[in-house]
This record gives C-alpha cells, structure tokens and sequence, in this order.
C-alpha cells in the first residue's frame, strides 16, 4: 500500500470508494425504508397519530300505543376538568358548587391519574342548570375546567314505569365480560326491563370520529376534516302497547300498596299496563344514582325492585274456579243444568270444609258469580287431580309466560306425583278441596292470571304477553311488528259463553264484585283472596271488559289487605274505565276527581 | 461568456450552489419542525440570522491569502484548547453535558471550532520535511494533537464529537501514507474499546485477533507487547469511562448495542424517526404535513433528527436529493485535495472532508436506524449556529484554495 508515501493513488481510491460505499449503504437504506417498507411504516405512523373517538349513538325512545313518547332522551351536563390545565386550588369552591363533599375531585383525579393529563376526566354527571351557569360566568378563571351535554332517559309522560321500562346503568365487568366485542369500560347498557330486554334495538351503532393527536395524545384537530369519521346510528325507537293512561291510574291505584296491575289486550296479547308497588323513580337512574337512594331501595322490607306482576307467586284464590268451571263442562259431565247444594259448608274425605254461605242449589253460572266454595269443593272431585292439572296447564298455569321482559317466575301447579312424594302413595284426598278453591300449593302470578283472563275473554286464544309491539324504522319511521305466538286452550267458544255468564253476573248481578258495576262499560269479572298464613290474606281480581266484544283484560292483586272485591276491583275497574272511556277520564281530570266515590268501594264487601 | 468563465475559474459554483441549496433545504425542515411548537419559537429566524452571518464569514475566508491557514494553524489550535478548558469551568449545561458557551441568549460550541483547528495542527505538523510517518515517536505526536482535544471533549462529556475526532486522525494518517503496522497500532486500541462495550467475550476476541496479528507482524518482543499492553488498557478504560457516563449517554450506547433494551427510552427517538422516514414513501406527505414532524413525536427534530422531517415530508425524492447534494459537495472537495500537491492544503481538505462527511454519515446513519443515536448535527441542514458557523469556514476553506488551486496543483 506504499507505505510512507504521500496520498498515493491506491489511498486515493480507497477513500474514494470508503465515500461511494457509504453513499450506496445509506441510498439503499432509504429506498428499502422509504419505498420497499414504507406500508409498515405508514401504518405505525398512523397508530402513532390518529386516534379513533368512539360516538356514542342516540339511545332508542319508547312510545304508548298512541305514540305518545314515554321514554326519551334529555340533555344533562356533565362537568369534566383537563388535569393538564387544572388548578387544584380550584377543588374547593368546584365541590361546593356542584354539592359534593370536599376532596370529592381530589379522589376522581387520582383514580384517573394513569390517562394522558391532556384527556378530559368527567367530574360530575347531570349538574344542575346552576352550577352550569356559574361555570359559564366564570370560565375565564377556571382553566381546565369545563362541560359537555350527554343525552339521559327522561320520563315525560307522567308514568313510572319503574319495572316494566327498566333502566340503563355503566356496564359492570361481569357483563363486560361477556359482550366484549361491543362494549367498552364506561358504556351504557340497559340493566333491567325493557332497556335490557330490547338492548340490541335500542342501543344502535356506536360511530367514530378520528381525531389527530401528538405524542402526549393530546388533540389536535380532526382527521382529514371528519372524511373518514363514522357516524353513530341512532338506536331503534320501540313502540309498546301501553296504554299511559291505563299505567297511570294503575300506579295511582296501587300507591300506598304493595301490590301488582297488569292489563293486556286479549285479541293481541299486547300489555296494556303493567305496575307493580312499590316502585321506584327512574329519574334517579337516568345516568347515575345516588348511593344512598340506592341503599334506600335495597333496605326497603317490601322490596321495590322485586316486579310482582311476573315474579309474585300467590295462591289464585277463587279466581281458579272459572278455569275449574272450564276443565268440567269440557269434560261433558257437566252441564249448566247441573246443580249442587250448598249448605255453608260439606265434609271431604273426613275434613269439613266451609262456605262463606249457605247458597242453596246453584248451578256452574251461579256457583261462579256467588263464588260458592261448596260447588267446587265437589266439582274438582268430579274432574280428578290430573284433569285439573291439564286444564291448569292449558291455561298457561305453572310455566312462565315469556312475556318479553326478564325475571319471571313459572308458578306452581301441584299434580298427584308432587303429593306422592310428599305424603306417599296414599295422599289425603282432602287437600283437593283446598285446591279447588284456589288455595293450598297451588301459585300463580299477575301476568299469568292477566293472560289465563284474555283467554277467557277471547274464547280460548290469545297471544304471548308482550309490551313491545315492533321498533321504528330510522329512515322512515315505519314500525317493524314482532310476531308473537298463539296460546290456544283448545277449547270450544260454548264453554267459554257459559263461565263468562257467570263472570258478568258477578260484577252485574248479585255477585262479589257488584259494587264495581259501571252503568256504561259492562264488565265480567271474578273476584279471588289468597289465604295468607303470615298475614292479612291478598286480594286478586280479574276482568274483562266489554262484555260483549273483550277490549282489555285485567288483573289486580293487592298484598295483605283481605277480601279482593274491595282492594282490587275498583283498581281494576278505574284501569278498564281508563282505557274504555278517554273521554270520560279526560272530564274526570278536568274536574280533579280521579277518585272514585268512597261509598262505592264500601258497598263492595261479599267475595 | 468570457465573464462567466472567469468566474467559475476563481469561484468553485460546485462547492457554493449545493451548500447554500441544503441550507434552503434546512430552513424549510426547520420552519415545519418548530411551526406549533412553543419549545422552539423563533429557531427560524435564529437560523436565518446565522445563516446570513456564516456565508459572511465563507465569503470572508474564501478572499483571505490561501498561507493564512498554515500560519494560524499552531496560535488558533491552542486557543481553541484553552476555549475547551474555559468551557469546562463557565460553560453552559445543555442536556446534560457542559459544552456551551452562552452570550446574550446565543449558545456556541467551542468544540465545533476546535475540529477544525485540529485538523490545521495536525495537518502541519504531518506535512513537515522531516516527518517519518511509520516512526513511533511521530505516530504518538500526531495522535496527542488529534487525542488532547478529545480528553477535554470527553469532560464535558459530549461522546458524539469523540468520533469526529477518531475519524479525522484516521484520515491525516492513512492520507500521509501510514504502514499497515501503524494503522494497526492506531486502530487497535479504539477498536478493542468498542468491544469491551458489547461484553467481556467479545473483549477476549479482539484481544486473541490483536494477538495474533501481532504475531504475523513480526515485530520484536518489547515493541509488540507494549502495543499489547495499551490495548489492554484502552479496554479497561473504556468500561471505566462506560460506568463514569450519564445513565442517558450509557442507555444510548447500549440501546444500539441491544435495540431492545429500552425500546421506549433512548430507542423511543430512533423508533419514532425510522417511523418518520418510513412513511414519507416515495413522494413524501407534503410541507407540514407530516404527521410524525407537525405532533412532535420526536423530540428536538429541528437539531440532530432533522432529516426525519425530510424524509417524511419530501420522501425518498427528498432525502435522494439531499444525500446526492451532499455527494457533490464531498466529492468536490475530494477532487480538490486529489489534486492538491501541497501536502498540508491536501491534508487540509481531507480533514475537511473527514469532518463533514463524518458528520454527514454518522447522523444519517443514526437517523436511519444503523448506528447508535450520537448527539451529533447533520452539516448545513440542521438547526444550530456554531455547527453552520463551522460548516461554512470549512468550505470557505475549500473554496479558498479552489480560488488559488493553480498555485498547488
């Protein structure tokens, strides 16, 4: 390499191709960056700087039959604080102004502390027009401070609804859990009634909105100005069968008890109105609730959020008696020339059972609207333990009812096997008195007796419970129907004239429910009181009305109050008045006289 | 065109035209790398003013007498010496190494200088009569002059500008004609330093491989184990001098030794600059509108990363004509020192030539992810007065003796 001389041409060339070498390494180096790579480069580069904001869609509302909204959405303001831009002597007059404890912002902050300080962290939810103009006022001097409007559940119909419309809540972990792939730590979910039964509908698509941030991911601006942004789609609005102003006067009815109404439209199987007390307010679940207004419900002995129309199983009472009815003309040993004595009471199978009175001779019509007990301690005799059960199953007893909200129970219709096993192969007979008039083991619940009366009232057939007719198309608002099934009893309409005789003359002859006969509306009914052990016994009724062309089914039960004619049949009446008569309700609401006269209900006093 | 020709015999357009076109180049990276960044207002303006006040001075160079150099070669190598020392006791800490001077809001680098009058020392001192390069004595002269800088330099400590440095005294050496024995002599030491840093084996290694070269050398006993000897210590040293660094300069080192060590650390920079580049493509995402360079994902791009912000923005057609801008320049003034006959202008030029393309190589390459991320600027392009400053008395040099070339060649 000619060592010693001076920058001699093999050095030259040497330093030369050192520079053309290092040239060639870098020059390929950004072609295999820049060109042959440049996807997986491009694709990190927009990780790194768009970041995707989840919108969160409009929730579905709820109309009543008429397709008066009765759950909607209302703005709130939810106030937030950016930690980057805050100043924590702030914290004091913040907390007194939204209400809240000192040290109230302080907590919130660290257990957010792990989030970029530069992302808004929500304070306080549904701040009160106040404090958000106090922020307005004074936004100059609270740096990092601010609000935004979210949409909430509101309830503009004056209705409750507490069990049947539900409410929605931010997803636990457990239900997270199971539905990961849509929701996300902090969504909303429908949590009970129809809010979670018809979550799917309601919810909608959340929509996306790409946002450009820096390495502290803090924002910068949007993306491509919003090209690329997803709009969320508003949720499906659902329209139910209620009927509000059937809702109201059953929640008014109710108040004060603790008890269930449930009306329903025997054609359709559509509910009416379903209420069940005590309730509680879903205003206070409309985004977050309270802590003590939760302990409040869940410490309360009468239990608010148990929904006694689906889950409250009682003996039926006396209301049994037209199913019984049913099951023995059916078997065509008995007709409405058959006729039984009743002298206040009759022995069976050594045990004496009493009558409220001494009937006389009655026949099946008759024995219904006087509700002898002596007739039908004979007749389940006559239609034998499994008889009856078939006909009890045919009515819909001991199964739930798929109505479409959650948490029902089936009931309980005993069978000869279930005395069997309790008593062994030779079981005393005579329990089967106890159970022809609806009392003993046998249990049944509101939306049960609701449906077993629309099939009385139809004839036979009528639809499963629902509250939902079908959800509104968004584009043009054209209701989508479910479809429901048919519930058919098998029974021929002749039977069902016959039992309904009975009925009307309970209400409209001399029978147990005389006192709530209304001079416009005929209503057939049957009157029921289930015999409480721990207690004052509950009293049931149901009814139908028109008598000649069924429009609405009811069912009324109200706790530890005693005879059903008094408590229960004029809640029922005002329900059937309510939905019959608008024009009379809206005369009555006029003049301030929901009340029906106190002597009316005095009258009512024979079961 | 009798004027033209005459111009372009006395003033070398091909030195000029690039280095003032990646100065452009530069200001545009720098303006969309600090638009929105409150950190760094008024780095533009502060560029421009530099800018303006170094081609002054490259002007100013380009007319001085060309045997200037040679007689403020040994005055301006001492004063620069004794800036470093100053800096050492009244400079100003930046990032952690105390390597700046501060005047009124302006920051300058003494070591910026000092490489160049390195390369004027060491140039006159391997251009003498008498000199023998392959003797010791001359060997060990040559490298205090380039080392006695570094020693200061690494006080600070500022590693990156120690390569700049090792660079130029390999130049001068290997241009004057060093044996291979003697390269060996000078390279083995620092090659053994930077295999002590990758692990004890890899010492071992190099130390078997000195060994034996030694042996095929055939140099006697004594000679040869006290160039044994120095290795040995230079490895030791270096490990000491490893654990005497700042936790973020040894993080640096050992992030490139081992990229996964600390991938959001110092390798966070590097990762986020290959990203940079990366998505530029082919054409580039557009002036401003490159999202690694506008959201400041890398900190401090308008300095020591500013070719990210080429790269993404302009895309290879960018970052091509940039690297070829800088080849032109470098192989302009390689022709000049190839033809140089006067041995210290030759030597002058190829340590010239060192320094910028040392610079050049060693910043691209950590931009693009194949050397270790060292502090150091890319010539002309990047934010920074006393680096332009430097830069532009470097080619006002060359451009000099292109002026007055037919006097030397």
């Amino acid at each position: 390499m000619n060592a010693g001389r001076f920058a001699s041409a093999e050095r030259k060339s040497i330093v030369y191709f050192i520079i053309i070498g290092c040239f060639a390494l870098l020059g390929f180096r950004l072609f295999q960056m820049q060109i042959l790579n440049q996807t997986k480069y491009k694709e990190k580069a927009a990780e790194n700087a768009i970041k995707p904001i989840e919108i969160t869609p409009l929730r579905g509302v709820f109309y009543d039959r008429n397709m008066n909204v009765v759950v909607s959405n209302v703005p709130a303001y939810t106030l937030r604080i950016t930690p980057a831009e805050y100043d924590t002597s702030l914290n004091g007059i913040i907390e007194t102004v939204i209400g809240e404890d000192n040290g109230y912002i302080d907590k919130i902050l660290k257990e957010n502390r792990i989030y970029s300080k530069y992302i808004p962290i929500r304070i306080k939810r549904d701040i009160d027009f106040k404090a958000v103009s106090w922020l307005e006022e004074n936004s100059e001097h609270l740096p990092g401070v601010d609000y935004i409007v979210e949409m909430q559940r509101g309830y503009p119909a004056g209705i409750r609804g507490s069990h049947m419309f539900g409410y929605v809540r931010e997803i636990t972990p457990k239900l997270l859990e199971k539905h990961k792939n849509y929701y996300k730590p902090g969504d909303m979910i429908g949590y009970s009634g129809i809010e979670k039964a018809y979550e799917k509908f309601l919810r909608g698509e959340k929509g996306y909105k790409y946002v450009l941030v820096d390495s502290r991911r803090r924002e910068i601006g949007s993306f491509k100005d919003g090209a690329e942004d997803i709009p969320a789609i508003k949720g499906n609005d659902l329209v139910l069968g209620i009927d509000s102003d059937v809702q109201r006067v059953a929640e008014e009815g109710l108040q004060g008890k603790r008890g269930a109404a449930v009306a329903m439209d025997p054609k359709t199987g559509e509910i009416l109105a379903l209420a069940s007390a005590p309730d509680f307010d879903l205003n206070q679940f409309a985004y977050v609730t309270s802590r003590d207004y939760l302990m409040k419900l869940y410490s309360d002995p009468d239990k608010p959020f148990f929904n006694r129309v689906t889950s409250a199983a009682l003996p039926p009472g006396s209301t049994f008696k037209i199913m019984e009815a049913v099951a023995a003309l059916d078997q065509h040993d008995v007709t409405t020339s058959f006729t039984i004595t009743c002298r206040g009471g009759q022995t069976f199978y050594g045990r004496y059972f009493k009558c409220d009175a001494a009937h006389g001779t009655l026949n099946i019509v008759h024995a219904i609207e006087h509700s002898c007990n002596v007739f039908f301690y004979n007749l389940i005799y006559k239609i034998g333990m499994s008889e009856w059960n078939v006909y009890a199953k045919r009515f819909g007893f001991g199964r739930k009812t798929n109505i479409d909200i959650d948490d029902e129970s089936t009931g309980f219709i005993p069978s000869d096997a279930y005395y069997q096993k309790i008593y062994g192969p030779e079981w005393p007979k005579s329990i089967m008195a106890s159970l022809g008039i609806g009392q003993g083991e046998v249990s049944v619940t509101p939306i049960q007796l609701v449906q077993y009366c629309s099939l009385i009232a139809n004839d036979g057939v009528t639809y499963t419970p629902h509250l939902v007719r079908g959800y509104l198309t968004n584009k043009d608002k054209k209701l989508v129907p479910f479809s429901y099934k048919q519930i058919n009893t098998g029974v021929s309409k002749d039977i069902f004239d016959i039992v309904k005789q009975g009925m009307f003359l309970v209400v409209n002859g001399s029978g147990t429910a005389a006192g709530i006969k209304d001079k416009d509306i005929q209503i057939a009914g049957k009157t029921g009181t289930a015999q409480n052990p721990h207690g004052k016994d509950h009293a049931w009724f149901i009814g139908f009305a028109p008598f000649d062309n069924p429009q609405i089914a009811v069912a009324v039960l109200v706790e530890n109050v005693g005879f059903g004619a008094t408590y229960a049949a004029p809640i029922a009446k005002k329900m059937i008045e309510a939905y019959l008569e608008k024009d009379k309700l809206k005369d009555l609401e006029k003049n301030n006289r929901i009340e029906l006269p106190k002597n009316l209900i005095g009258e009512t006093g024979a079961r | 065109m009798r004027v033209d020709y005459k111009i372009n015999d006395r003033f070398d357009f091909g030195i000029f035209i690039p280095a003032a076109i990646l100065f452009c180049i530069g200001l545009a990276a720098i303006y969309s790398s600090t638009l929105n960044n409150p950190h760094a207002e008024g780095n533009f303006q502060k560029q421009v003013i530099w800018g303006i006040g170094s081609f002054v001075v490259f002007f100013i160079i380009y007319s001085l007498p060309t045997n200037v150099f040679k007689s403020v070669s040994i005055p301006s190598y001492l004063i620069s010496l004794l800036l470093l020392v100053a800096v050492l006791v009244i400079g100003r800490r930046v990032n952690g190494a105390k390597s700046w001077f501060g005047f009124s809001g302006i920051g300058f680098q003494p070591s910026e200088l000092a490489n160049i009058t390195t390369v004027l020392a060491m140039s006159v001192f391997l251009s003498r009569k008498k000199i023998d390069i392959n003797s010791l004595r001359d060997i060990v002269i040559a490298l205090a002059i380039g080392l006695l800088p570094v020693a200061l330099i690494l006080l600070e400590p500022n590693v990156g500008s120690t390569f700049i440095y090792v660079s130029i005294i390999l130049a001068l050496l290997f241009w004057r004609g060093i044996s291979l024995f003697g390269l060996f002599i000078v390279l083995s030491p620092p090659l053994i330093a930077v295999a002590s840093l990758f692990g004890f084996l890899y010492f071992l290694i190099f130390l078997g491989l000195v060994i034996i070269l030694l042996v095929l050398f055939k140099k006697d006993i004594i000679y040869s184990a006290s160039i044994f000897a120095v290795d040995l210590a230079a490895g030791f040293f270096t490990s000491y001098v490893f654990h005497a660094l700042k936790p973020h300069q040894q993080a640096r080192i050992l992030s490139f030794v081992n990229p996964s060590t600390d991938p959001l650390g110092a390798g966070y920079n590097s990762i986020q600059a290959k990203v940079a580049i990366g998505s530029g493509g082919l054409l580039g995402k557009g002036f401003l509108s490159g999202s690694q360079t506008q959201l400041q994902f890398i900190p401090e791009q308008w300095t020591d990363f500013i070719f990210c912000v080429i790269g993404e923005e302009f895309g290879f057609i960018g970052t091509l004509i940039t690297i070829s801008l800088f080849f032109y320049l470098f192989y302009r003034i390689y022709k000049l020192a190839f033809s140089a006959k006067d041995e210290f202008i030759s030597l002058m030029l190829i340590g010239i030539l060192a320094i910028l393309f040392s610079y050049f190589i060693i910043n691209t390459g950590m931009v693009v992810g194949i050397l270790p991320v060292v502090g150091l600027p890319l010539p002309l392009v990047s934010y920074g007065g006393s680096s332009l400053f430097a830069n532009l008395i470097m080619l006002g040099i060359a451009s000099n003796i292109y002026r007055t070339r037919k006097n030397y060649t």
